[in-house]
């Protein structure tokens, strides 16, 4: 379709066009929705938002461009604005150190760390991995979320959160590692015979949600 | 390491993110490869966050697959149709504007200009027929 063929389009086609295009993103945008809101309540009623408003400025998409990305877009901007503020969760504050790079102080794992950490990985119930996405901090896990499980690269991230590409390499940074972190010790209090990596829980705890 | 001093471990092991998800400007790939090249430890643990991030990405996707209920299909379904309702009326405008312009003057030199512009637009709607989901 060309920009001149969308300025002739009807709101009636452009209506049948969503129904035939962005309905089919709906059980994605939910188990997105359920990671965001951390409830099915919640989450029903963020995808219903989504749609309501994705559908209101549907004109304003550009058809070719990538409409997945779109809805994401809608779906974490609705959740942002909408239902963050009725929740008290604490936020990253203090602002995102941007020199992360710098500040970490990481160091290599032994064999022994790596190998347990696989296995911690692989052996993990459904359960555990949602219960570890659940207690890492909301900006981490949706772009943990968005990269690792829909696939999105960095630059589509940011411009689904709406922050600057090196947040986004930041927050992909420390949730993988928060992430990971949580599995390996899910894993030991399920009676794996993990132990833990050299160095983990030693880092970004000033970034560690409280209670 | 003291034997790289222009890039630490440390700086390497943190700049994984960045190749993992292609983001390194070509100096600092460079660095990163001359570094792993002459670092065991470091190209260990790179092959190691290599195979941890598909495999956590393997389990997320795995885990992270719900179908939204139902109930929230018809509802979303419903909700579209009922905003597509006022939407599928055809709408035809026509609109015509002219202007005529006269300048007289006369025998005192007295200049005369006279502007007159005719203006109509008419607006017609047919509400088609709601078409049904094939």
């Amino acid at each position: 379709m060309t920009s001149t063929d969308l300025v002739k389009e009807s709101s009636a086609d452009r209506a049948v066009r969503f129904e035939r295009d962005a309905l089919v993103f709906t059980n994605q945008l939910y188990a997105a929705a359920l990671r965001y809101t951390k409830n099915p309540h919640d989450a029903k009623d963020l995808v219903q938002d989504t749609y309501l408003k994705a559908f209101a400025s549907f004109h304003q998409f550009e058809p070719g461009t990538n409409l997945k990305a779109w809805l994401y877009r809608v779906l974490t901007t609705t959740f942002i604005n909408t239902y963050r503020k009725n929740q008290r969760r604490p936020q990253i504050s203090g602002g995102e150190i941007e020199d992360w790079q710098l500040a970490s102080a990481a160091s290599h794992s032994s064999n022994l760390g790596k190998s347990a950490e696989m296995e911690a990985l692989e052996n993990l119930p459904d359960s555990d991995i949602k219960r570890a996405l659940n207690e890492i901090p909301e900006e981490f896990r949706i772009a943990v979320y968005l990269a690792d499980v829909e696939g999105f690269s960095y630059k589509e991230i940011a411009d689904i959160v709406g922050v600057p590409a090196g947040t986004v390499m930041s927050r992909l940074h420390r949730g993988r590692k928060q992430l990971r972190e949580r599995l390996t010790e899910y894993a030991k209090e399920l009676g794996y015979s993990v132990k833990a990596p050299k160095g983990v829980k030693a880092q970004d705890s000033t970034e560690e949600e409280t209670p | 390491m003291s034997q790289f001093e222009t890039l630490p471990c440390n700086q390497i092991l943190n700049s994984f993110v960045l190749l993992l998800e292609g983001n390194t400007d070509v100096p600092m790939r460079h660095n990163i490869e001359t570094h792993l090249s002459e670092c065991p430890e470091c190209s260990a643990e790179l092959a190691h966050e290599k195979i941890m991030h598909s495999l956590l990405q393997d389990v997320l996707r795995r885990t992270c697959c719900e179908s939204a209920p139902v109930e929230l299909h018809d509802s979303i379904f419903a909700q579209i149709h009922s905003q597509m309702a006022g939407a599928f009326t055809t709408e035809v405008t026509t609109e015509f504007t002219m202007t005529e312009i006269s300048i007289e003057i006369d025998e005192f030199g007295t200049i005369e200009h006279r502007e007159i512009t005719i203006e109509h637009t008419e607006e017609i709607r047919y509400h088609d027929e709601f078409p049904e989901k094939g």
